[in-house]
């Protein structure tokens, strides 16, 4: 139980997968410039992270080692994320057409995000149990989501100033990401892992 | 390497059996019209057809609830496309263009009081109509500058607004924004315009402005066709605007400008010459 | 004993000095009044006389459009020589009746005088709109409106505003000095209109003899008098509901809300001359003062005096006038000349030299948090008035933009020199624009 704790603490906060990992950049910042999307972009994400790592979990553990071709890892956890994603991508069209439009290319773009692929990869790596697997990637997707959620909130906050003109835009966004990050760096630390 | 090939397969099956359900359980009908229709438009989500975006006009259209005529950013060439994806006829329009019909910059006209407050012309205007002692004249302050979706709006650091003529879409936003009615759409092929929107009398505009129109009349005597005279104010007649460059030289106040010599003095715009194109690009 | 007053609030210095020791003096009238149709909140009046009529102090001279509206009265007798629209205290030209006075200044005969203990409320209340009696403290609200609240409002407390918190202002100070007696008659006819006993007049403690004077006269007629701590703007209405009953008046809504009228001292003066004498409101007490005056004085004015006469009278302009105000320096309107007119919410005329205000462009906010700290309504000024600066109208209304009273403790305190009071009134603008359209 307390590992499992670990496991979760350590994803959400230490080892952010955004700002101490630098993976899934791309949603990050594209994504970010209101809460509410943020939000979404972030269930969006919890969710395909969680299902990634359980399909994936069950293929190498059931199909690829049982067969001998783990070299076929990568190829078969992209196929499976890509399908995962499609699904998510129909789902939210259908259900919320709004948050299917604010999230426009990012939402095809999970396919391809680094931090789902890193999660599958690395809880096969760190040869996790199932059960940890899954609080790894809920822990993953919740330090995502979380933020996205802060960034989301401090872009909001910064639209408001009177940003210099060579600073607008995806400048002041980096710059803003740069010290969220220097603040998660203060968790360094606290979980070994 | 049969193994490695079925089991890919197999993966591949599965998530192909799932996605195919899938489609079918949360299929989304889209007109591919409204599609179509969204690519055409310029996208520049500005508002002129009184949609709140681009998307929101396409779908509009598509259902045939709005006039496929209302995307002025977009120009006759966005028109056509519509026109084309909708199968019917286009109409041809005009390219218009919005033009500050003031010079009278802080320099040139005088002020009533000193404006310390907020940079925005529709709030100065509350406070005893605005700083400026003419009544018409452009206040300065920005407020177009800052509603235009394009950037096209340039304010002079002598406090007036000067409108690029290349970049201006037609939108009309800065003609809702002001507060004093200053700017005006004409059509893009006229290049001479009255720079002046003062209906008070001559001796009146003189005390306040350097450059305001005092009704003198001279423009409509040098070109009687291509002037009208209201209320003390001249203005160029759009519909016969062929020859009244030949009153710019006449004019006492100096307050005729051809667009096609270059811009207004005092604008950084003033050292480009604008493309005088009677038709924009598509 | 520690004086009762509001969460928020500033000390301005009060530079009441100039004038508080000032005897009423009356301001001869001018030689031609220029009175216009729009002076009070609600819609104009609509002038019903034309040139070359010969007119009486006191006659109706342009007529109430509306509840919310009152009739507007010839101030002294003459003729009309122009009706035009003519340079009004707002800042523009608006229609406005410009008589000539004959001199005689004689009141119309067919004014009635009546005794307030014959008559009930309706006919009291009545008599009100006629004279035209509106809040006198400045914002000019039409008193007989403030007296009909809908029935299922009980009113229970009858507060009189007596505070005066604006800087420079003197007026109310003086009239609760020197004529005492009109205003504990009007309010014993606003308590029979609004058939209530509980009546408070409530004194900022930097006028303790108008305090002292009016216990001892109070006291007789059952009304109490309560001394108040000394802030600004503890004379806004529901800073002085907040002060003296405790009660806060919900956002968005109105002192009845919370079983409370409001009424300025010298409103009851007006309602008292208005049913015992008959006449209507044509004049009214004003401070004149500031550094820019050679002797700062109070005067009954006439309502239609143009400020310059009233200048003449306090001895003429001290140097140069960098700033014309009209009311108090906190929320007064700058003027743009000394040739409009005094009219009904003219509760001073304040003139500053060049110099004696500060002039420095607005820099940018540093988050100091001092205008959060003053706002007695608890708002975010410098919140809102960035959401004023990029038009968010909604993010503005969430952050209850429209319960702003425009006090301008935020803009006095603001270290930027930010107009925030100005952004705030901007964007307010802007949520009504949105409510209108929807």
């Amino acid at each position: 139980m307390v590992s499992l704790l670990l496991i979760l603490v350590s994803a959400v906060f230490v080892n952010n997968f955004v700002l101490a990992r630098f993976l899934g950049i791309c949603p990050f910042l594209g994504v970010s410039k209101k809460v509410e999307t943020a939000i979404g972009m972030g269930m969006a994400v919890i969710f395909v992270m969680t299902v990634a790592s359980v399909v994936t979990w069950f293929i190498q553990y059931f199909v690829l080692i049982p067969f001998g071709i783990e070299y076929l890892q990568t190829i078969a956890f992209i196929l499976v994320i890509a399908s995962l994603v499609q699904l998510v991508e129909m789902i939210i069209q259908k259900t919320s057409p709004v948050l299917y439009q604010s999230l426009g290319i990012f939402l095809p773009l999970i396919t391809t995000n680094c931090a789902v692929l890193g999660v599958a990869v690395l809880s096969i790596q760190k040869s996790y149990s199932f059960l940890e697997s899954v609080v790894f990637a809920l822990g993953a997707g919740l330090g995502f989501t979380l933020a996205m959620v802060l960034f989301a909130g401090l872009r909001e906050r910064v639209e408001l100033c009177p940003v210099p003109n060579s600073f607008r835009g995806t400048a002041i966004a980096l710059v803003t990401a740069g010290l969220l990050s220097l603040a998660f760096m203060g968790f360094a630390g606290l979980v070994k892992g | 390497m049969l193994t490695a090939v079925l089991c890919l397969g197999g993966i591949g099956l599965v998530a192909a059996a799932t996605l195919g359900a899938a489609s079918k359980k949360f299929a989304v009908e889209v007109d591919p019209r409204e599609a179509a229709i969204l690519d055409a438009l310029p996208g520049a989500n500005c508002g002129a057809c009184g949609e709140p975006g681009c998307s929101g006009y396409a779908k509009g259209v598509a259902e045939g609830r709005l006039a496929p005529t209302l995307c002025t950013p977009g120009g006759s060439g966005t028109i056509q496309a519509i026109a084309d994806i909708l199968g019917i006829e286009a109409v041809a329009t005009t390219p218009q263009v919005a033009v500050v019909l003031c010079q009278g910059d802080n320099e040139k006209a005088t002020s009533k009081y000193r404006y310390l407050g907020l940079s925005d012309c529709n709030a100065a205007q509350k406070l005893a109509d605005g700083p400026k002692t003419c009544p018409g004249g452009c206040l300065g302050l920005g407020s177009c500058a800052n509603a235009c979706p394009f950037g096209a709006i340039e304010m002079t650091p002598q406090g007036l607004a000067v409108i690029n003529r290349d970049k201006c879409t037609g939108c009309e936003k800065c003609v809702s924004v002001c507060p004093r009615n200053v700017i005006k759409m004409v059509p893009k092929d006229a290049t001479v315009h009255v720079l002046c929107n003062s209906h008070d009398k001559g001796a009146a505009v003189r005390k306040y402005c350097q450059v305001g129109c005092i009704g003198c009349n001279i423009c409509k005597k040098t070109v009687p066709e291509a002037y009208q005279i209201e209320n003390f104010l001249a203005r160029v007649d759009y519909e016969h605007h062929e020859d009244a460059a030949q009153a710019i030289e006449k004019c006492p106040m100096k307050c005729i400008h051809d667009f096609s010599t270059g811009y207004p003095a005092g604008s950084r715009l003033a050292t480009t010459k604008p493309e005088t194109s009677k038709q924009p690009a598509a | 004993m520690s004086l009762k007053t509001f969460a928020g609030g500033l000390h301005p210095p009060d530079s009441k000095a100039y004038s508080e020791h000032k005897a009423i003096e009356i301001c001869p009238l001018p030689d031609e009044l220029v009175i216009p149709a729009a002076q009070h909140i609600g819609a104009p009046a609509e002038i019903c006389v034309s040139v070359g009529d010969l007119v009486k102090k006191g006659q109706v001279i342009a007529k109430p459009k509306g509840f919310v509206s009152v009739p507007i009265h010839a101030s002294t007798s003459g003729e009309v020589i122009a009706v035009e629209p003519r340079l009004h205290p707002m800042g523009r030209p608006l229609p406005s009746v410009v008589i000539k006075a004959d001199g005689e200044d004689q009141w119309d005969e067919s004014l009635e005088q009546n005794n307030p203990e014959n008559l009930d409320a309706e006919a009291l209340k009545k008599i009100l709109w006629n004279a035209g009696i509106v809040g006198m403290g400045g914002a000019t609200f039409p008193a007989h409106v403030k007296l009909s609240p809908p029935p299922e409002k009980k009113i229970d407390t009858l507060i009189l505003n007596g505070v005066e918190c604006e800087p420079y202002l003197t007026a109310d100070h003086r009239l609760m000095l020197e004529e005492s007696e009109r205003i504990i008659d009007g309010i014993n006819i606003l308590r029979k209109i609004l058939s209530i006993d509980t009546a408070v007049v409530g004194i900022e403690a930097n006028k303790p003899d108008a305090i002292e004077k009016l216990t001892a006269e109070c006291a007789p007629h059952n009304i109490t008098v309560m001394a108040l701590e000394v802030k600004y703007p503890q004379g806004a209405e529901k800073q002085l509901i907040d002060a003296v009953t405790g009660r806060q008046v919900p956002s968005g809504g109105l002192p009845m809300d919370c079983g409370v009228v409001v009424q300025n001292v010298g409103t009851a003066a007006a309602i008292s001359d208005a049913v015992r004498l008959g006449h209507p409101l044509v004049e009214r007490i004003a401070t004149v003062t500031g550094p820019g005056i050679k002797e700062p004085k109070n005067l009954k004015i006439t309502i239609g005096t143009p400020l310059s006469h009233l200048v003449e009278f306090c001895g003429g302009l001290e140097g140069e006038p960098g700033k014309i105000i009209m009311g108090g320096p906190m929320m007064g309107q700058t003027q743009l000349s000394l040739e409009v007119p005094a009219i009904r919410g003219t509760s001073g005329l304040l003139i500053f030299r060049k110099g004696d205000f500060s002039t420095k462009p607005a820099g940018p906010c540093i988050r100091c948090g001092r205008c959060i700290s003053v706002c007695p309504i608890h708002l975010q000024p410098t919140t809102i008035a960035t959401y004023a600066r990029l038009d968010m109208v909604d993010e503005a209304e969430n952050y209850h933009a429209l319960d702003c009273i425009e006090c301008g403790s935020c803009t006095y305190i603001c270290p930027a020199t930010l107009p925030l009071v100005q952004s705030i009134r901007h964007i307010k603008g802007g949520i009504m624009a949105k409510r209108r359209k929807s």
